[in-house]
């Protein structure tokens, strides 16, 4: 049986396969090793292109960059996401479903959408400025758009979504009975939260703060349109390297850095989400 | 105290979220033609600006035919992928799964550079079957997860009695296979086509001429700010929400907890 069912079975994913090496893992397979190789012909391996990169300060100025928006992306996402599962983990059923959807909702609108907003909510005329200047708080409207602050505000909006809801649903896996059982024996509430809950969530919260921070490494179309082209992370170098000066080799080395950094944090993630189902 | 504050926390943070959506939709019907906020007064003439420019509806249709092409693709090979998948037992499933959920993990940009110089060599940027093939590629994880997921929770038994009662296997994928998971299949289906429909990135760097509504509106909103682009984003807004109430509803016909798929 298993003999006559084995190719049958094999023969379902072989279409699939096939699409995916053509136009997936070849792609990028050739990426890489045009990272690593001279143009030639013959090609030579060499690591001039990687050198290239980093000895260019433009580019270790756009790798700073992105390091920083995204580890600043990351930490808001956990200040504001925590609190807000947390919040969400104590609601009476209806009032969760409700802001489960809340939660759920901006992830099925388009990233351009939900970008294109916040010119309208932090434009020099929007609404928070209107509102500063309306109290009297400043003199002059505030530049939100444009540069970094404007950036790390769009991006935290997209990206809170990823960090909340496997966070939410991790705290919804943590058994009652030993916080009542902490209480029990005379904790405070807060001792409860700070010895039992919290450590017990922390395997999520550093699993979703991960995931964040990967999007926001590899996040193309925020700072393209809220930095206004003065906020150029690695994606939009990408873009100029392709589009504008046709440098192959360097997009190649430099996506190499990116998917280099994507799957490291990946796996981490991965780790460090087993390690909080295993224990 | 405590309590009180967290609350409060809570409902200014699920109204950040909910912010542009509560922007976008009331700017669309706006009669002024500056971005203020509230619109001084009602229209529809973003709509019409949208509807009775050319190169929208050109790019709309252009965006509706690649979607439909690459999600059904992508339905077609990925559905009889997941089915071998889930039902074989041959070895490398484990790598050949994780060459399915790649695109969902590896960031689009690097797909985009991956795909420009691919498709630059292979005479294939700025085609419609270029783009095509990679939409394709990236609505497959999605179809994958779901079928995968629905395709598990369907006994193999009833295929082998179907098969063992004398039907051949075309038949007992037509009358049994096919009607128990055809919700499933709907919900991935819709999820392959949103991904194309909405897809930005892969499309801006390998589309060369050829618009969609997502590369124009891309191109618009980095260059100016022109209100067109509500009215389109509120028609996006109004396409997810039928998507999603449609996925959710056939997902639980067919007995599918949205939770199985994360």
């Amino acid at each position: 049986m298993a003999g006559r069912r084995l190719p049958a079975e094999l023969g379902y994913v072989l279409p699939l396969l096939g699409l995916m090496l053509a136009a997936f893992v070849l792609p990028i397979g050739l990426m890489l090793a045009r990272s690593v190789l001279n143009p030639g012909p013959p090609p030579e391996p060499t690591l001039e292109h990687y050198q290239a990169l980093l000895e260019t300060a433009v580019y270790l100025r756009v790798l700073g960059r992105t390091f920083r928006i995204a580890l600043v992306t990351t930490v808001a996402c956990a200040l504001l996401g925590y609190p807000l599962a947390y919040w969400m983990r104590g609601l009476p059923p209806q009032r969760q479903v409700l802001a489960v959807a809340l939660v759920v909702l901006p992830f099925w609108i388009s990233i351009l959408v939900r970008t294109y907003a916040w010119i309208v909510v932090l434009g020099n005329a929007g609404l928070v400025n209107r509102l500063l200047l309306d109290l009297g708080l400043v003199a002059a409207p505030v530049a939100f758009l444009y540069n970094e602050t404007g950036v790390i505000i769009g991006t935290t909006n997209v990206l809170l979504p990823f960090l909340v809801l496997p966070l939410f649903a991790a705290m919804l896996r943590i058994d009652p009975r030993l916080l009542q059982a902490a209480e029990s024996l005379g904790a405070s509430r807060f001792t409860v939260f700070r010895r039992v809950f919290f450590p017990l969530s922390l395997p999520a919260l550093a699993a979703g703060a991960i995931l964040v921070f990967i999007l926001t490494f590899g996040f193309y179309i925020t700072p393209a349109i809220l930095g206004g082209g003065r906020v150029p992370m690695v994606a939009n170098a990408l873009d100029l390297l392709i589009n504008q000066f046709a440098r192959w080799e360097a997009a190649a080395a430099l996506s190499t850095i990116l998917l280099v950094v994507t799957l490291v944090c990946f796996a981490l993630s991965r780790w460090v989400g087993a390690r909080g189902a295993t224990s | 105290m405590t309590r009180r504050l967290l609350a409060l926390h809570g409902v200014l943070v699920l109204a950040f979220l909910c912010l542009p959506i509560a922007v976008v939709i009331p700017m669309s019907f706006s009669s002024a033609s500056s971005l203020e906020f509230p619109p001084p007064g009602l229209s529809l003439r973003w709509y019409d600006s949208f509807f009775g420019d050319a190169r929208w509806v050109a790019a709309l249709v252009n965006s509706a035919l690649v979607a439909l092409a690459s999600s059904t693709a992508a339905l077609l090979l990925g559905g009889i992928a997941a089915y071998g998948l889930v039902r074989g037992t041959f070895r490398g499933r484990p790598l050949i799964e994780g060459i399915f959920i790649a695109p969902l993990v590896v960031p689009s940009v690097i797909v985009a550079v991956a795909l420009y110089i691919a498709f630059a060599q292979a005479g294939l940027l700025g085609t419609m079957p270029g783009l095509v093939v990679a939409h394709t590629v990236l609505g497959v994880p999605y179809v994958v997860l779901v079928m995968s997921v629905a395709i598990r929770s369907f006994d193999p038994r009833i295929e082998q009695v179907a098969l063992s009662l004398g039907a051949s296997t075309a038949t007992m994928v037509r009358r049994v296979l096919l009607p128990n998971l055809l919700p499933s299949v709907f919900a991935a289906w819709i999820f392959a086509f949103i991904t194309s429909f909405d897809e930005v990135i892969v499309t801006h760097f390998i589309a060369g001429r050829f618009d969609t509504v997502p590369k124009r509106m891309f191109n618009e909103l980095v260059l100016q700010v022109n209100p067109t682009i509500t009215a389109i984003a509120t028609l996006l807004i109004a396409v997810s929400f039928v998507a999603i109430a449609l996925i959710l509803w056939l997902l639980r016909r067919g007995g599918v907890r949205l939770a199985a798929l994360t």
